[in-house]
Formats: structure tokens, sequence, C-alpha cells
């Protein structure tokens, strides 16, 4: 603290005058002033210049308003976007677990088949064209070669080449461009391999009145073998408080399929009324649900779709907000499914 | 109601002005307050409300760059700004507030960067200490900082005032 307060003829300097007025200084640093003030005139006018400085700032900063009124959202919406949050980390936690597991078994399997072609002669099978073959239409004239170097050329395996047949086999290694001298690869194509999560076992679906099974969403997505069939506990788990139903109409069935980055996953709730009709609630990403609606065939209805809490995504150029909605589709006319989807409960 | 909930209530309004001045769209403003409170349920930090202002500023920090990463102008950095989303005027007096909303704006921007920081952050509330520790200044510095963003505020105000009128007449 300076020592105006000995020396009559040094004032209070400016800086400490705003920092007095925004009660920012001690008590004694206060009362060092006050009794300074009280005795200066030229202080009291600085001090009256600076109040009033003061609350122009004020003054001109207020109008720098989004609106007038600021009404927080509940905070119990904040607290459940935040639970969604977590629980949907959770998931990805252990989707990305059941991934690297998968990739793990995948890397496994695709060794040993190198290892048994290496090792093995008699089960590699060269098909004359340079590209690899089904399983189901072996080469015309398949020959037997022992794995040999790079630098290997197309008549080097000719003349070892032993012209006898060979069982089927599920491995087909075709050679890339051996008369040019290029690597010697093996293709191994993998049509039956298919990701864990996309046959994870269905433990126990709610099942209510003897209700059909599930049906997966029609047409060729390549996204559809990440459709996971869950239970509807673990899907309350999965969704936190946003899974999309009718209340007092049996759940037959859950899937969820996982969003993009900061997205939480497409969920669909199967439910099956009294007279057998399956209806689908689907609630996701506004594009994915778009979608959804537009594969089902003609017979399939859907509700116009209405918005729920949308996602918050952090992208590339920043955060911004994701859209989502909610479609109700089944075999029923379009006002029926808008009446249902006026009834959807999101929990 | 936990402390939290509390400071939500008390200063979610501090907060999406604190965001507006910075950002300039009102929505985005509130979207990214609520962020911030979302965030702040996560960490539980343990001086929320310095926390939740230096989370805000933050946010709004990546908001500029990935705003000016779109090309998009934010009107703060304009010599003419024109408002993204301001206040509802009324029919008679829109231009006039138009204006005035300008003048400030323009003023804002003629402030350098850690003092419009300083002087926003006093006015979201935050005592000397806060604004020193989200800023890195000393504390005795940020009241120096402060008499100084307040008059040159003032002072550009009133520059943009008289142009104002001098253009008008």
């Amino acid at each position: 603290m300076t020592d105006w307060t000995i020396k009559q003829e040094r004032h209070i300097p400016e800086d400490e005058l705003h920092a007095y007025l925004d009660q920012a200084l001690s008590r004694s640093q206060c009362a060092e002033i006050e009794t300074h003030l009280s005795a200066c005139k030229l202080c009291q006018g600085r001090r009256s210049a600076v109040a009033a400085l003061r609350d122009r700032t004020t003054a001109l900063l207020s109008g720098l308003t989004p609106r007038p009124v600021i009404v927080p959202p509940s905070f119990q919406d904040l607290r459940e976007r935040q639970s969604r949050r977590l629980a949907l980390a959770v998931w990805r936690a252990r989707l990305q677990r059941s991934g690297l597991w998968a990739a793990g078994v995948v890397a496994a399997v695709s060794a040993g088949w190198v290892a048994r072609t290496v090792l093995d002669p008699h089960r590699t099978t060269v098909s004359a064209p340079l590209v690899a073959q089904s399983t189901a239409t072996p080469a015309p004239a398949p020959v037997t070669v022992t794995p040999v170097a790079d630098s290997v050329s197309t008549a080097a395996i000719e003349q070892t080449a032993t012209p006898a047949p060979l069982p089927q086999r599920s491995l087909v290694v075709a050679t890339h461009n051996v008369s040019s001298g290029r690597s010697f690869r093996a293709l191994i194509p993998a049509p039956t391999l298919q990701l864990a999560s996309a046959v994870t076992p269905i433990t126990r679906t709610v099942s209510e009145g003897g209700a059909a099974p599930l049906a997966r969403p029609a047409g060729n997505d390549p996204f559809d073998r990440v459709w996971r069939v869950v239970p509807w506990e673990d899907a309350l788990q999965i969704a936190g408080s946003e899974l999309p139903f009718i209340e007092g109409i049996p759940v037959v069935g859950v899937m969820f399929q996982p969003g993009a980055l900061g997205e939480r996953p497409t969920v669909i709730v199967a439910q099956q009324d009294q007279n057998g009709e399956v209806i689908q609630s689907i609630e996701g990403p506004v594009a994915r649900v778009n979608e959804l609606r537009m594969r089902q065939s003609s017979d399939v209805h859907a509700s116009d779709v209405a918005r729920t809490a949308p996602d918050y995504v952090d992208g590339p150029g920043g955060m911004h907000r994701a859209l989502r909605v909610l479609t109700v589709i089944g075999r029923l006319p379009v006002d029926s499914l808008n009446a249902l989807a006026r009834m959807a409960t999101i929990r | 109601m936990d402390d939290l909930e509390r400071l939500y209530k008390t200063h979610y309004a501090a907060v999406v002005r604190f965001l507006y001045r910075k950002i300039w769209d009102a929505d985005r403003a509130e979207d990214l307050a609520q962020e911030v409170f979302i965030r702040a349920m996560a960490h539980r930090p343990e001086k929320p409300r310095a926390w939740i202002f230096a989370v805000a500023a933050n946010l709004a920090r990546d908001e500029a760059r990935a705003a000016i990463r779109r090309k998009k102008h934010l009107t703060l950095l304009k010599d003419d700004p024109i408002p993204l989303s301001t206040p509802e005027p009324s029919a008679e007096d829109s231009v006039e507030r138009e204006e005035r909303w300008a003048r400030v704006t323009g003023a804002l921007a003629a402030l350098t960067e850690r003092d419009r920081d300083v002087l926003l952050l006093w006015d979201a509330g935050l005592s000397y200490p806060e604004i020193a520790a989200q800023t890195g200044l000393a504390v005795g510095a940020v009241g120096t900082t402060l008499a100084r963003a307040r008059k040159r505020l003032i002072e550009a105000h009133d520059r943009l005032d008289y142009q104002a009128r001098t253009a008008h007449s």
C-alpha cells in the first residue's frame, strides 16, 4: 500500500480508487482511503469521476445482452443430459473394447490362416488368372507351389507345378503380377467374418404376450451389422433417459446403432399391439431417422417427425448442435401413427 | 439444492451474457452456457464460479476460432458491426437502438483483448483475485487494467457517438 496517508501531497492513485469502489481492497486499505478522502477535496472529486465512469461502463455493458430476461432451463434437464453423456461414454468404451477384442480375433484368425498357408504348401492353390477367386469356383487349372521369394517368375512356378487336383479350400491365394517380378501376395478374403459387436447374443429381450421378433431395418446398409439388439434393462442403461416408446403397448425389442462421434445412438423400440401389429419408435439423428423412414417397404408408413433433445457434437469446426427426431413406423394409417407418435414417451 | 445448482440459478444469465459479448450469437451463447454447467457437473470444481467463467472463456475462444475458420465475420471485429442477434427493438426506436448497440460493440472492439476480458469478467461479477487467476494478471494489476479498460471504453464510445452525430448532421 502506498504511503499517501502520511504525505498529504500524495493523492490516491486512480486504479486504487477503482479497486476501492469495486470493493476489492482490504478493510484496512479502505479505512486509509476513507481517512484521506475525508480530508482531500481533490481525491473526493476524483472518486466522483471514477464512480461516474464505473456507472457509465456498467450502463453501456448492460445494453449488450442477448435478451432482456434470460431464464435458465431446468437444472434437472441439464442433469439428465449429463447422465446421458456419461452413459454414452460408458457404452462407447464398452463398444471400443469389444471392437478391439474383435479386431484381435480377426488378426489372430488371419495370422493363423497365413501361417497355415505358408507352412503347408499343399494347402495353397494358385489360380491362373491374376485375381482373387471365390471358393465356390476354384481355378480351372490349379497348381501347387512352394512359397518362393518375391523375385520368382511365372516360369519358375510352372516348372514346380504339379497338376494334381486339390480339395476345395476356403482360402484362395492369388498372385499379383508374378510375371513382372512384383511381390507374391496372398489375398485373404474374409466374407464370413463378422465384428463381435454384430453378433452379440441376445441374453433376454422383453417379450410380453408372445410377441414377434424385432425386424431389423430393411436395406443393404453397411451399418446394419452394428445394430445391436439389447434387453430392455440394458437399453435403459445405454440410452439413459432417452428411450422412445408408447405407453401401454408391450415392448418386444430394442435395437441400437452407435452414432457418429459425439452423437447418441439411434434407437428403435419395437412394440406389438393387441392385433399383432408391430410399431417401431425410432429416435436418432435427423438424417439417420429420415434414411430409415425412406427405406421401409411401401405398406409401412411413418408418422411425422418430432424433435427430441439434440446432440452437442465436438466437430472439426467446433461444437455444434445436431438435431434429433422421433418417428413411429408401422403398418397403420399415417393418422394413427401420428396419434401414436404424440403418445410416445421419451424414457 | 446443491452448490452447483444454486450457482447455476444465480449465474446462468451472467454466463450467457459473458458468452454473448464474445461470440454475438444469442442461441449459441445459451447452448455454450449449458455446456459449461454440464461440464461443471462432471468436474465438480473447487472454485466453481471462477471455473465456469474460465471454461466459458475457452469455449468462446474455440467458437470464435471456428467461426473464423468458417469465414464468418464476427461483428465485433468489423468496423460497421451488424448484430447477429440483438434484443427485439420496438418499431419506433429500432434505428436508434441499433445505432446505440453498434456504438457499444464498436467501443468494446476498440479495447485490447486483455482489457476487454478483464472488463467482461468484472461485469460478470468476478472478484479481482478470480479475474487475476483467469487472466494471468497480478491481483494488483487488475485495478489498473480495469481503470484503463473503463476509460478507453467510454472514450471510444463517445468518439463513435460524436462521429455518428456528425454524420447525421
